[in-house]
């Protein structure tokens, strides 16, 4: 790796990351495959829950923690499945307890059928998560009111949504997503939730964005493995891109080739003396 | 004893602290601990007094997104 690319990392609330793909753990056919997935992906964090032990899965769940740590990963875990900043605080403060560690994914859900966060719960619940020394990183909209309130109450570290989680649509709202980086230039913005292809990766991070956060585009991918590594060549060139400074759209047509020296052209005539 | 484990409510042995019930319990390892809503630091499971009707939630990672 040269110097640029060591300088150029993700930064989450001063911990550096040389990745700038986050993956999510669920979803997967097997532990096996989940596991080769972050090889390929080699992810800066992985994402996971908690749940109560469903009888029966005694094995499975300790086979899931060592997967976890033989990743050598740092872990994100989620708020998934809270309807309430109560109930999100209390998930948050099970999780540090769990996984020990304070970066907490934030997650309140407002609507059932397309998971929508709950801006107000989501608020109130980052107010209360940072007073108790919490790392948060809401999962939001791209709603610029919601993200300064957000930003207000200590979040250093946003991410939006593409479009509704699992459904692989692709960014839905781009000229919100890049006002959203235009009004935020201090603040860590990483995509979560509705990217489904590599492109779809390519376009926030050519956008400036700071990382994306995938899960299903990877897991239900015909071939997850191939799919991990397709996004992370994805979001390293994207990234790339975005450094390199990409040139200004033009209304017309410019010649790339010169136009001066042409030949079987004919130019006005001048005297003999001048050529 | 009755003991609300879970979200079930169990008939349990006489248990004094939460570090006993659970050794009786043994859940998978890792896991997390809340008494009525409240998370238990591990570490502290001896002094952790427990009484009938108390509300025990214990946790485990999971996969997520």
């Amino acid at each position: 790796m040269n110097g640029p690319q060591m300088e150029d990392q993700l930064n989450l609330y001063g911990r550096s990351f040389s990745s700038r793909l986050l993956l999510g753990t669920a979803r997967y056919d097997s532990p096996s495959l989940l596991a080769d997935a972050i090889s390929a992906a080699d992810p800066a964090m992985l994402t996971v829950s908690l749940r109560r032990q469903i009888s029966g899965s005694k094995e499975s769940g300790q086979s899931f923690w060592n997967l976890l740590r033989e990743s050598q990963r740092a872990i994100l875990p989620n708020t998934a499945g809270c309807f309430s900043a109560r109930e999100a605080v209390k998930t948050a403060c099970m999780a540090r307890e769990l996984f020990e560690t304070n970066f907490i994914k934030l997650e309140v859900i407002g609507d059932e059928l397309n998971l929508q966060p709950d801006p107000f719960g989501l608020v109130e619940a980052a107010v209360e998560l940072v007073k108790l020394g919490f790392y948060v990183l809401p999962y939001c909209t791209e709603d610029w009111i919601l993200c300064r309130r957000l930003i207000d109450a200590g979040c250093r570290v946003l991410m939006p949504w593409a479009a509704p989680i699992g459904t692989g649509q692709g960014p839905r709202n781009p000229r919100a997503l890049r006002e959203l980086r235009e009004r935020a230039p201090q603040i860590t913005l990483i995509v979560d939730a509705g990217i489904g292809l590599p492109s779809h990766a390519c376009q926030v991070m050519e956008w400036g964005f700071d990382g994306v956060l995938l899960n299903t585009a990877v897991s239900r991918a015909l071939d997850p493995v191939r799919m991990a590594s397709a996004f992370a060549t994805a979001i390293r060139g994207s990234r790339s891109a975005f450094l390199a400074g990409p040139m200004s759209v033009q209304e017309i047509a410019v010649a790339s080739t010169p136009e001066i020296g042409r030949p079987f052209t004919f130019e006005s005539p001048q005297h003999p003396l001048q050529l | 004893m009755f003991v609300n484990v879970n979200g079930k409510t169990c008939l349990l042995p006489e248990l004094r602290t939460l570090d006993a019930l659970l050794r009786f319990l043994s859940p998978a390892v890792p896991f997390a601990v809340a008494r009525n809503d409240e998370v238990i630091p591990r570490g502290t499971y001896e002094e952790c007094v427990i009484s009938t009707g108390d509300r025990i939630d214990i946790v485990h990672p999971t996969a997520g997104g």
